[in-house]
Order: C-alpha cells, then structure tokens, then sequence
C-alpha cells in the first residue's frame, strides 16, 4: 500500500504542478493547450541545467527562464496576435517538442536521452529521516500540497486573483473597473510559465534524472483535461490530476497482477481513456467547456 | 479578388514571422540559420527530382488536410486526425492480412473500405461524445491519437508481427508485392489520381452542395442553422465521419504504398502538419493542394535533411510548430497595410 502511495505521487506531482498552471490560464480566459510543450521545456531545462551547470537551483532556475520565454512568446500570439488559441497552444507545444530535441542534438551531438548525476534533492536528504518510506520522494512533492493551497488563496482569496479570474470570465466588465485583461492574461501565464517549469523539473529530475525526447507523452494535454476535469478550481483540478495518476498506476499494479493475459501497451493508454472519460462527465455534469464558441474566426472571408 | 490577395499576403507575412522565430532558435542553438535555411529550401524544391519526392509526400497529407478542412468548416476542431491515421491504416493492414491470397482487385478496394471505415470509427466516437454530450472534441481527439499510437505499438508487436524483424522497432509483415500501389523509389501515379480525385470529390461536397453550405455556415453560426431547420447533430456527424474517413484513407495509401508495412509510430508528424495545410489554406480545397505541396516538401527535406548536409531533422518539426504558432494570428497593421487603407477590412 505504502509503495502504491509513493507510485502515485511520484506521477500525480508533475501532473499538479502543469494543472495548477492550466488553472490559472483558464480563469484568465486562456485555453492552454501548450502546457504540454512548456512542461518538456521544463524538463528538458532542469537536466540540462545540472549537467551543465552542476547545480539544481541554477537547473531550475534556466528552467522557469525557458519557460517565462514561451509564456512570453504564447502571450504576445494570443493577445497581442489574437491568434485562435488552440492552433497557438498546439504550435507552442510542437516548439517544445521540437526545440528540446535541437538543444540535446545541438548540445550532446546526438538526439538519445540525457542522463544527470543528481536530482531534484530527495526529502530524506533534507529532513533526515522523519518521513520514513516517503524521504526518497523529491522535495517538489512535499512542496506540493503548499503550492497547491497557496494557489487557492491566489486565486479565490486575493485582489489579483479575482481580477485575472473577472478578465477571463467577463473582460468588458473588468476594464470598467480599471483592470487591464491583457496584463492579467500576461501575469497569469507568467505565473504558469513557473509552474509548468517545476512540473517539468519534477518529471525529469524527481526520481529519473533522465531526460528523452517526447518523455511527456501526453501529460500537459492531461494536465489540460484536468483543469476541465476540475473545474478550473485549484482543489478540484489537484483532485482531477491525481484520478488520472491513480488510473495510471493501477494500470501498472494491473500489469504486476495479470503478467501476460493483458496486453502491456494498452494498459498504458488506461489515462487517456480515463482522461476522456472525465471530459465526458464534466460535460454532462456541467453542460460541457469551450473554447471558442464559433469557428468562423478561422477562417477570414 | 482583392480580398483574397490580402488573405494571402497575410498568410505569406506571418509565415516569415514564424520563420524569423525559428533562424532565432537555431542561431540560439549554435546552427547557421542561413545554412539551415539553404539546406532545407535545396532539400525541399531545388535537388534532383525534388518535385516528385514534394509529390510524394504531399498527396498523403492533401487526404487528411481535405478532411480536416471539411470538419474545420464545420466548426469542429478534430485534431484527432493522426490518430484516425493509424487506426485506418491498421484496419486496412488486417484486410490485406485476411484477405492475403486473393486478387489484387479485391484486395485493394476491400483494403481502402476498411481502412476508411477505421478512420470515420475514430471520429465516430469524439463525435458522439460531442454532440450527444458537449464533451470537449479538442482533448477526446488528442487523446485518441496517444490511444491510436498505442494500439499501433500493441498491433505492430503482437497480432500483425513480423517474426523476421530485426527486433529494434516494431513492424508488421511486409505486405505482398502484388497488393502494392507504389514504392518508396518512385511516384505512383495511382496515389496522385487517388489525391486528386478526392479533392474533386471534397471540392463539390464542399461548395456545391447542400451539405458543404449548411456545414459552412453551422461553421460560423451553429444556432442560426439550427434555427433555420438544418439537422445540426447529422451534418456534424457527417463532417466527422467524412473527416476521419479521409484521414484513413491516407493511412492505407501510406500503408499501400511507400512503406508496405506498419511500423510503430510511423509518421508522428502527419496529422499535425495535415491540420497546418488546412490552416495554411485558410480551409480552402484548392488552397490546400499548393499548401500540401509545401509542406510536402519540408517533409521530404526532413529526410534530406541529416543524410546529405548533417544538419537535425527536428529543424523541420520546429519551422511547423512555429508556423502554426502564428498562422491564426491576426493583425490590424498588416491589414491596414495591404489594403492601403482603401478597403475596410473586417477584423
């Protein structure tokens, strides 16, 4: 049981942190779909960090950098470009993925994953022993529960929070009250930039120390679904990402119990299918999200 | 005409805006944008027979764009076209697996059924959930096309295998030389009549008839079709069916013909770029056949790219993705620009 708690915090964690990110953007008024992108520049940047700075607070620093810079780059398309936001996000996303595998190829020669020497630091290692089975986790999954809290007040406690969440939800009526949307938009996307930069740091540098090409697989599109999922509430959208993490290791625990009787690839594909599934009773529940209500913004005619 | 010359200026300039962000990619790591850029346009349209390799690649990809095109128009945002890919390719690779002995007549046809059929399957389902339920299609499609690689994985390693594989990646049997419609060498005229002849097809459906104008207006104001009588639950239905059958059908043709064989993960790329050339096109049929070309083109140059002057192939992928980072972009400057002011363009 204690081994399953560890299994399934160590893959809910970067999940979290990349929702908590999508959370932000969503009551911003942003759908973002390249948080996917933004959590392998995270990754990418962290290992890269400690290999070539030798250090995990530079790693993580050079991580939030790249990322703050694809926020940037994300913002100014969205709102300055007014760019559809799903086609934006999806092209951040391929620039993630193709930008990291050009930094390893154009760094290390060739485009094979990239080993560390050290991680994230393990909470056993800075707390000693208190925590018992649970100290080989990374300190990034301790902080998480803070993180998570602390987002809640940002959002639902704070001045700033209810602003970025009245420009997402109503801009007319936040510039009428002197708030700039777009600024909001812009410091919300900072904010997920950091995020989606620690969940990335997590993913690579928590437990693997490894970073391989495309070794997101999906997971900031989970984190996505998980923002709907949740309600684009900090809480519900932890509680969302965490489901998707628990279907994921059953799936692994299924695999330990059933051996060959099932197929090993389609247990994998089982938080997809909870995923969808989620979309699903979301929909029902609340009517269904979306993004842009009508499509004719596409095409110019 | 004016109008549409705007639009096509617009494309082309925020085209070289992207481009301008990828030279600062690659000079950030370490490469000559200049020679990169070189390498690609030579690998794309100038060296020997780059047109037929442009070709090559491009009539697969025109397949999906017509099909995104068609469910794009409708105002459904079907990303799930590399998944719909897979599963029709995998369909057809189990016809021609069943039916293995039989004429080529049969075999072909049986083989395009079925793996249109798996494509409008895979759209079938993000359809329903959309319509009957409102459930998201953006996330259920990009969902479906990790389930579909997955599937791939399972299909290529485990009831298709191909026992004489060398065990590095995973393949199917090699389909029989008889059932194939070209090669890897050379161009096939069958795969280009088959594109063309669909574009036809797509191009009529699309502007003249019933069906193409009640799905381009649902497109821009779903309620006022509604409103008006249309069935909006069939004619959405039937763009997702029609798109995801497309992207089958250019499943088997890759499958039929270039690679003769499933691998796993093959052309990850494809769906994404389809959905590009749609946008590129600004989801015009006609449009999407030069946009094919291009991006047709890069694709090919992505293979030239390592062999002939040692330069990443993921060059390629980032030149897409800042593409499409910016081709939805809209900018009151350049319109102010181009129509020099004398035509009031609409937002």
């Amino acid at each position: 049981m204690e081994e399953m708690i560890i299994a399934i915090l160590r893959s809910a964690t970067p999940l979290i942190y990349v929702t908590l990110a999508g959370v932000i953007a969503q009551r911003a008024g942003i759908w973002h779909l390249g948080l996917e992108g933004l959590m392998i520049v995270g990754a990418c940047g962290t290992i890269l960090g400690i290999v070539l700075t030798g250090s995990v607070l530079y790693a993580l620093l050079l991580a939030c950098l790249f990322c703050i810079l694809g926020s940037i780059i994300f913002w100014f398309v969205v709102e300055k470009l007014k760019a559809n936001q799903i086609i934006a996000g999806l092209g951040l996303t391929g620039l993630g993925l193709g930008g990291t595998t050009l930094a390893v190829e154009a760094i290390f020669g060739t485009p094979a994953a990239v080993n560390a020497k050290f991680g994230l630091p393990k909470i056993g290692e800075v707390f000693g022993n208190i925590f018992g089975a649970f100290s080989g986790l990374s300190i990034l999954v301790l902080l998480m529960p803070f993180v998570v809290f602390g987002m809640w007040v940002l959002i639902c406690r704070t001045r700033l929070g209810l602003q970025i969440t009245a420009s997402g939800e109503h801009p007319f009526a936040a510039r009428s009250v002197g708030v700039n949307p777009s600024r909001m938009r812009f410091i919300a996307l900072m904010i997920g930039g950091v995020l989606c930069a620690l969940g990335g740091a997590e993913l690579a540098a928590g437990s693997l120390q490894i970073f391989a090409q495309n070794m997101t697989a999906g997971r900031g599109f989970m984190s996505f679904a998980a923002v709907v999922f949740g309600a684009s509430h900090p809480i519900g959208a932890m509680l969302a990402a965490s489901f998707f993490a628990i279907v994921g290791a059953l799936g692994i625990r299924a695999q330990l119990l059933f051996g060959e009787d099932v197929p090993h690839d389609l247990l994998l594909g089982l938080p997809y299918i909870a995923t969808i599934f989620g979309i699903w009773f979301s929909a029902k529940m609340r009517g269904g999200a979306k993004a842009v209500t009508g499509f004719g913004e596409l095409r110019d005619q | 005409m004016n109008t549409q010359f705007i639009t096509i200026f617009r494309a082309l300039s925020f085209i070289l805006l992207a481009l301008a962000l990828c030279s600062l990619i690659f000079i950030a790591a370490g490469f000559s944008a200049f020679e990169l850029f070189e390498s690609i346009i030579n690998g794309a349209f100038l060296r020997n027979g780059a047109m037929k390799h442009a070709l090559r690649w491009a009539a697969p990809l025109f397949i999906t764009s017509i099909g995104v095109i068609i469910s794009f128009r409708a105002g459904y945002f079907n990303i799930g076209a590399q998944g719909q890919f897979y599963i029709g390719a995998i369909f057809a690779a189990f016809t021609a697996e069943w039916l293995n002995g039989s004429p080529a007549f049969i075999v072909v046809p049986a083989c395009f059924m079925a793996g249109a059929l798996g494509g409008a399957l895979w759209a079938l389902w993000p359809g329903l959930l959309r319509l009957k339920s409102g459930a998201d299609e953006v996330i259920t499609t990009l969902m479906g096309n990790f389930l579909a690689s997955l599937i791939l994985i399972y299909v290529t390693g485990g009831p298709l295998k191909d026992p004489s594989g060398s065990g590095q990646q995973a393949s199917s049997r090699p389909l029989d030389a008889a059932y194939r419609i070209g090669n890897s060498y050379e161009l096939s005229p069958t795969i280009i009549m088959i594109a063309i002849s669909l574009g036809l097809i797509m191009w009529v459906l699309a502007n003249r008839t019933a069906f193409g104008v009640v799905s381009g207006l649902a497109g821009r104001n779903a309620t006022m079709v509604e409103w008006q009588g249309a069935k909006l639950m069939s004619v959405g239905l039937a763009s997702f069916l029609i798109s995801g059958g497309l992207a089958g059908i250019a499943g088997t043709v890759e499958l039929m013909g270039p690679n003769g064989r499933l691998a796993a993960g093959f052309l990850p790329a494809h769906g994404f770029t389809a959905i590009l050339i749609a946008l590129v096109a600004n989801l015009s049929i006609a449009g999407a056949a030069v946009a094919a070309l291009f991006f047709g083109g890069l694709a090919s140059a992505a293979l030239y790219l390592p062999v002939m002057s040692g330069l990443p192939a993921s060059a390629i992928e980032i030149i897409n993705a800042a593409i499409a980072l910016f081709i939805t972009a809209k900018s009151k400057f350049l319109d102010m620009f181009f129509s020099l002011g004398s035509i009031k363009w609409k937002k």
